[in-house]
C-alpha cells in the first residue's frame, strides 16, 4: 500500500446499517468476561467492539483487507475511545454509520513502516438519538524491505 | 454505593479473572465474527515465532474493567472507556483490573448525573498491560426513566 493509497482511506464511509443484540449473544459475550449477566436486557459494554462493526456492515476481515494486512502477527491493536450515551439493550435495533478517521504512516523500529489508522462509528436508536460512539485505533506493521 | 460515600483518591474494588481461559477466546472469537488467529491457533503462533500460546482480545481485556466498574458504580454506570493497550494478556494469565477516583464533577446538559472520572489498569503480576481513563455515573438522573433502576435490578447489583 503506497503513502497516496493509504491517505486516500480517510474519509472512507462504511456502508451502515442496523443490529440488534440477540439475548445468547450477550449472554455469552458476558460470560466470556468471567462476569455474571446483567440485569434487564442490559448489552455487557465490550459489546461496543463487535456490534458498531458489524452493524455498519464491515468486519474485522474486511478492515483488515482495507489496509492490507499481511496475516497474522501484523496487526496491533492501540487503543479504544467509547463513548456510552444511553443503555445498550438485548433485542433492540441500533443504526451503524461511520468510516475512517485517520491514516499516518510512520517509520517503525524494526527497519520498516507502520502505519495507524482509526476509525469511528456511532450507534443511534429509532429516534435518531446517540446511544454510542466508537473510535479505535489500529497499528498495521509493514515489513521492513 | 452512593455519591456521598466516593472521593476522589478512592480506590476502586480490584476486579480478578484468575485464568484466562482459551476456550472463552475460541467463543468471543466466533462473536466477533474475528478471523484473526493470533487468538485461537497456539501451533500458529509458535510457527509465527510468538510463542506457543494465544493472545486475549483487547474487548476481553477491556471486559474485565469494566466488570470491576460494574462491581462498583452498576451496570448501566460507564459513560466513556478510553484505554490503551500496552502489552498483549495472554491464556493462562491472571490479570486484575484496578482504578482509582481522580475527579467528582457534573455532567454538562444531563441533568442529575453526578460522574467520576477514575484512572483505570489491567495488571499482569506487577506489569500494567492496559491503562486509560473511565468517565463513571455515581447517580441517576431523576428524570431519566431508560435506564434500569434498583427497583428493576439495575444500579448497585454487582455480577458474581
Amino acid at each position: 500500500m503506497t503513502d497516496a493509497e493509504l491517505t486516500a482511506l480517510v474519509g472512507f464511509r462504511f456502508p451502515g446499517g442496523r443490529y440488534t443484540v440477540a439475548h445468547w449473544e450477550n449472554f455469552l459475550l458476558t460470560d466470556c468476561t468471567g462476569a455474571g449477566q446483567l440485569p434487564g436486557g442490559v448489552v455487557h459494554p465490550i459489546a461496543l467492539f463487535h456490534v458498531p462493526i458489524l452493524g455498519a456492515r464491515t468486519s474485522i476481515a474486511e478492515l483488515f483487507a482495507l489496509f492490507d494486512a499481511k496475516g497474522p502477527g501484523s496487526v496491533s491493536l492501540l487503543g479504544y475511545d467509547w463513548e456510552y450515551v444511553r443503555p445498550l439493550l438485548e433485542d433492540t435495533e441500533y443504526r451503524c454509520e461511520g468510516g475512517i478517521l485517520s491514516a499516518e504512516r510512520s517509520a517503525a523500529d524494526n527497519g520498516g513502516m507502520s502505519d495507524i489508522v482509526s476509525f469511528q462509528i456511532e450507534l443511534r436508536d429509532d429516534d435518531d438519538r446517540v446511544v454510542a460512539r466508537i473510535t479505535n485505533r489500529w497499528r498495521f506493521n509493514r515489513a521492513a524491505s | 454505593m452512593t455519591t456521598a460515600a466516593v472521593a476522589v483518591g478512592e480506590r476502586i474494588p480490584a476486579w480478578t479473572m484468575e485464568f484466562v481461559d482459551p476456550a472463552r477466546m475460541k467463543t468471543m472469537a466466533a462473536i466477533l465474527r474475528d478471523p484473526y488467529s493470533v487468538h485461537w491457533d497456539r501451533a500458529g503462533n509458535e510457527r509465527l515465532g510468538i510463542g506457543p500460546r494465544v493472545i486475549n482480545q483487547g474487548p476481553l481485556n477491556v471486559g474485565y474493567i469494566a466488570n470491576m466498574l460494574i462491581a462498583w458504580a452498576g451496570p448501566t454506570s460507564i459513560r466513556r472507556l478510553v484505554l490503551a493497550f500496552a502489552r498483549p494478556v495472554l491464556d493462562g494469565d491472571s490479570v486484575t483490573a484496578g482504578g482509582v477516583v481522580t475527579a467528582i464533577h457534573r455532567a454538562d446538559g444531563i441533568d442529575g448525573e453526578t460522574l467520576a472520572t477514575c484512572d483505570v489498569w489491567l495488571d499482569r503480576a506487577g506489569e500494567r498491560v492496559v491503562t486509560g481513563t473511565a468517565v463513571v455515573c455515581l447517580t441517576m438522573p431523576s428524570t431519566t426513566t431508560d435506564r434500569p433502576t434498583p427497583a428493576d435490578g439495575g444500579e448497585g447489583d454487582s455480577p458474581a
